[in-house]
């Protein structure tokens, strides 16, 4: 083991502690704040009677556990993404998936009759899938092929397209809206854990898959070029990786609404500990995802309370100053 | 080509026949969809009902409710519409040339973001001001924004100024999402039908403001639009030629931020139409700087208007925001230009 | 047209961005002549260039044309005076080669006055010095490399200045079209008076061609003079670091310089 493997392993191990914590934090803290004893206790020793812990077993570890696995789900799609297309301001949210997943779940919801969880991710997917394949189909056409703006602005302009497609269903369906309003803006308030159980296998196969598939993103971020002298199949690897990135940020949709910027934000601070090798960014990326969407959700819950502000917003408002900064640097 | 030369060529200009021509058919145009949209909508007059109540001809109206549904409601909608329409095209237009971007757009930049802002911060936190300060803190806002990615993108490339932009945009946007969703449910209701980009509250002060507007900003326009064809040539040439660049700059980007933020508070962030406006201009007829700024006005013009009547008519009785209309329209128009312009 | 007497000057000039990175330039240049400036990389001939042409502004020192700073005069009386075609100029989308060119015409027109006699004329002159009257209705963006760059001498030609400045008008353009260029840049100069200053990166054309030969090395003008003066072995070799014999062409009494082969054992037998 060298230096480096050796640095990125504590590195890791040390993620994982802090994921605890973190963990540990997100459910103790909220409208009341509950002992750290207390809240072990209602692991091993459960007492229905006691209200704290029927709180934290019935209402914080759900969200906690959502939380933790839509940040990892996006921050992963995230680093895959920016890795394949070579392109440092990539997100799932910039590039209009978020938009089309929310609208095809918007639009399964108000016009099929028993919508029910267990196809939510699946339509989700196919939503974010759909404007996946349009966004990249239009840049890769666009002047000068798939460069950085062309990607940015064809992303924007389907967010705009679907965004009003939304308002105009708003607009002529009331009860929908009312229905959908916290879920849009991206709020982990009234995600149910079921959904979860419907989503976990996907989110598994979709880490899983990244993982396996980690070391060719490392190739394709160096090039075309570079990947296909290295043996590597682009095209199939490039349909397995678009894949990839569309469950995680399907399931993620699904569970908490678009929430903005977490997969352009933890890709970066990754690469800036780990450097550029995607077997150790995507790894560190799950957790910390989790962990930034852990904490996130603890201010969200924490600064205006007894209210609670959408975790979207915090999300977007962290994460753009951050996406304005690497414009600034990062883009000549 | 025609070319006119007045008193020993102290005056001289060259002008484009094909593009003064286009310039009537416009006009023609805009007046003829005025006179549709005037007729249209829940309650159907008649042309000629709507034709003598134009010129006050009262006793000869069939229908006594012409009168005030064209005078009250209808008409300064479209005007409003019309004008907007045209000063979100002059704005496109300037910004596009400035920044040399084919796909710059105010809304897209974050100078309609940055008015928005100031809008629905001033209707949510200081209701009580928002009548007389709207247009003022609207233009303050959009200033402050633009100047913001400016000194942000440093000597940077266009190309920064659009990402940069798009970053602030997607900043403001979750800043008025919280104050919507905390704010005052009756001013955040109101603030809401403002951000979609309507002109269907639409009254005499608001065709007044930016009837002055439009006035002042297209002449400033078209005085700037020879600079502007230098500008399009790039920074060394601009000063090869003798332009100073940064005030040049500094001129333009008023202009353009002017016409956007006052559109903007009075009908809202209305997506596309500086976007689309210039290219459709340009893709109707070659035109001299000025003559296509009058163009770009006029198309932007009868795009704003066809996108209102569409709006009310298309799922009467419920009413389709302007702005939702452009938006549906504009961003596939726009995919296609991406996709199109091969440079 | 052409004022008989006009001079540029620079004194004790240093601009830069940051740092400086042309450090104390003293020139005169040479009216009706062809200035060549040339040197390695990052030496700052194009930053001189682009300071001459108020581009830039210097750090410190100068530059004077008719004997006053050229940054304190009015901009458009500049331009009357001095043009600049920059390296790789952008050529927009919808415009026509004539209209391109009676862009030149902007500093001699104003808000009322915007085409006179005397703006056709000096268009359809300019066109004519380029070889591209017959191109004037065609798009910029339909032409070859080098079709375009007459296009852009034509619209400094009709500027009527007398002097202009090219920042390496040659640069990826095939060798026939380079020296096509070069012989329209030198007519103008030796028939129609026009002072030229030019970048280039081409050694032999730029030997060729030049009646005043610039090297600059590190910000500061290593050596100046007729080709024939300075362009030797022992200054390629302290400018560019390169080693070349220079040989007079019998024909046309241009210099040339060939690299030196550096043999080594591949190439032996």
């Amino acid at each position: 083991m060298t230096r480096q493997q050796w640095l990125s392993s504590t590195g890791l191990l040390i993620m994982i502690i802090v994921l605890v914590m973190a963990l540990i934090l997100h459910l103790s803290i909220g409208t009341k704040v509950i002992s750290t004893n207390e809240l072990i206790q209602s692991f091993y020793a459960y007492n229905d009677e006691n209200f704290n812990h029927l709180i934290i077993q019935e209402l914080r570890l759900p969200r906690a556990l959502i939380a933790a696995s839509v940040g990892a789900c996006l921050a992963t799609a995230g680093a895959l993404m920016q890795g394949v297309t070579r392109n440092p301001l990539a997100d799932p949210g910039l590039l209009g998936m978020m938009t089309g997943g929310a609208l095809a779940v918007v639009y399964w919801s108000s016009f099929v009759n028993d919508a029910s969880l267990i196809w939510l991710p699946v339509v989700a997917a196919a939503g974010a899938l759909f404007s996946a394949i349009i966004v990249w189909l239009i840049a890769s056409r666009a002047a000068g092929g798939m460069t950085t703006l062309s990607l940015i602005l064809s992303g924007s302009a389907f967010t705009a397209f679907s965004g009003a497609l939304l308002a105009i269903h708003h607009l002529l369906d009331q009860q929908t809206f009312e229905e959908m309003r916290t879920w849009l803006v991206g709020s982990l308030t009234a995600s149910h854990i079921e959904t979860l159980y419907w989503c976990l296998p996907w989110i598994i196969l979709g880490l899983i898959g990244s993982i396996i598939l980690a070391p060719s993103v490392t190739a394709l971020a160096m090039g075309e070029e570079v990947a296909i002298g290295l043996g590597i199949n682009t095209v199939k690897r490039k349909w397995q990786l678009l894949i990839c990135v569309v469950i995680l940020t399907s399931a993620a949709i699904a569970l908490a609404g678009p929430l903005g910027f977490i997969g352009l934000v933890i890709p970066h601070v990754v690469r800036f500990i780990v450097g550029a090798d995607y077997r150790w960014i995507i790894p560190y990326s799950i957790l910390l995802g989790s962990i930034y969407l852990l904490v996130i959700d603890s201010l969200a819950r924490w600064i205006i309370q007894p209210q609670e502000l959408a975790t979207g917003l915090i999300t977007v408002l962290i994460g753009a100053p951050l996406f304005v900064w690497l414009v600034k640097v990062r883009v000549r | 080509m025609l070319i006119i030369r007045l008193y020993k060529q102290h005056i001289s200009f060259k002008l484009n026949i094909l593009a003064v021509a286009f310039t009537g058919i416009l006009l023609l145009l805009l007046i003829s969809i005025l006179l549709l949209s005037l007729i249209n909508g829940t309650y159907q007059l008649s042309l000629q009902d709507a034709l003598l109540s134009l010129f006050s001809q009262k006793q000869l109206i069939s229908d006594p409710q012409a009168s005030l549904i064209i005078w009250d409601f209808r008409l300064p909608r479209s005007l409003v519409a019309i004008l907007s329409g045209a000063l979100f095209a002059i704005s496109g237009a300037i910004l596009q040339n400035m920044t040399r971007n084919p796909l710059s757009d105010p809304s897209l930049v974050g100078i309609s973001q940055g008015a928005a802002l100031a809008v629905v911060v001033l209707t949510i936190l200081f209701p009580e001001y928002i009548d007389d300060w709207r247009e003022i803190s609207a233009f303050l806002g959009a200033i402050l924004i633009a100047s913001l990615i400016q000194l942000l993108r440093g000597k940077g490339r266009p190309l920064k100024f659009i990402l940069l932009g798009i970053g602030v945009a997607a900043f403001i946007s979750a800043i008025i999402s919280t104050l919507l969703t905390y704010g005052n449910l009756q001013s955040a209701m109101t603030a809401l039908s403002w951000l979609a980009g309507s002109v269907h509250n639409s009254n005499w002060h608001d065709v007044s403001i930016l009837g002055v507007a439009c006035l002042i900003l297209t002449f400033a326009g078209i005085y700037q639009a020879r600079v502007m064809s230098v500008i399009s040539l790039g920074d060394e040439v601009t000063i090869g030629l003798g332009i100073n660049l940064r005030k040049t700059m500094v001129i333009q980007l008023s202009i353009s931020v002017a016409a956007a933020a006052i559109a903007t508070s009075v009908v809202g962030p209305l997506g596309f139409i500086g976007l689309l406006a210039p290219h459709l201009a340009r893709k109707l007829t070659h035109s001299g700087p000025a003559n296509h700024l009058l163009l770009t006005a006029l198309t932007g013009a009868i795009l704003v208007l066809i996108a209102d009547l569409i709006g009310r008519t298309l799922f009467a009785p419920t009413q389709l925001a302007a702005g939702l209309v452009t938006s549906l329209v504009g961003a596939p128009l726009f995919a296609y230009l991406l996709i199109k312009k091969q440079t | 047209m052409i004022d008989s007497k006009i001079s540029l000057t620079t004194n004790k000039l240093v601009v830069g961005y940051s740092t400086p990175i042309v450090k104390g330039v003293d020139l005169n240049i040479q009216q009706g002549k062809v200035t060549v400036l040339i040197g390695s990389n990052g030496c700052g001939k194009s930053t001189l260039l682009k300071c001459i042409a108020r581009v830039l502004s210097p750090m410190s020192g100068e530059v004077r044309l008719n004997q006053k700073s050229i940054h304190q005069q009015p901009a458009k009386q500049v331009a009357k005076k001095l043009a600049l075609l920059p390296q790789g100029p952008i050529a927009p989308e919808g415009l026509t080669v004539k209209e391109l060119v009676a862009q030149g015409r902007f500093p001699h027109q104003g808000f009322l006055r915007q085409w006179s006699v005397e703006d056709e004329a000096a268009v359809n002159e300019a066109m004519q010095q380029a070889n591209i009257t017959e191109l004037a209705d065609k798009m910029i963006t339909d032409l070859s490399g080098g079709q375009r760059q007459r296009c852009w001498i034509a619209m400094v030609l009709a500027q009527q200045t007398d002097i202009i400045l090219l920042d390496e008008p040659t640069t990826y353009l095939d060798l026939k079209v380079q020296v096509d260029l070069l012989e329209l840049l030198s007519k103008l100069a030796h028939q129609h008076q026009r002072t030229l200053v030019l970048v280039l990166h081409e050694l032999n054309l730029a030997a060729s061609y030049a009646d005043h030969l610039i090297m600059m090395k590190e910000g500061k003008v290593y050596a100046q003079g007729s080709p024939l003066n300075v362009f030797n072995s022992e200054n390629l070799a302290a400018v560019f670091g390169l080693d070349a014999k220079v040989m007079l062409d019998p024909d046309s009494t241009a210099l040339v310089c060939i690299p030196n082969k550096p043999f080594n054992d591949k190439g032996k037998p």
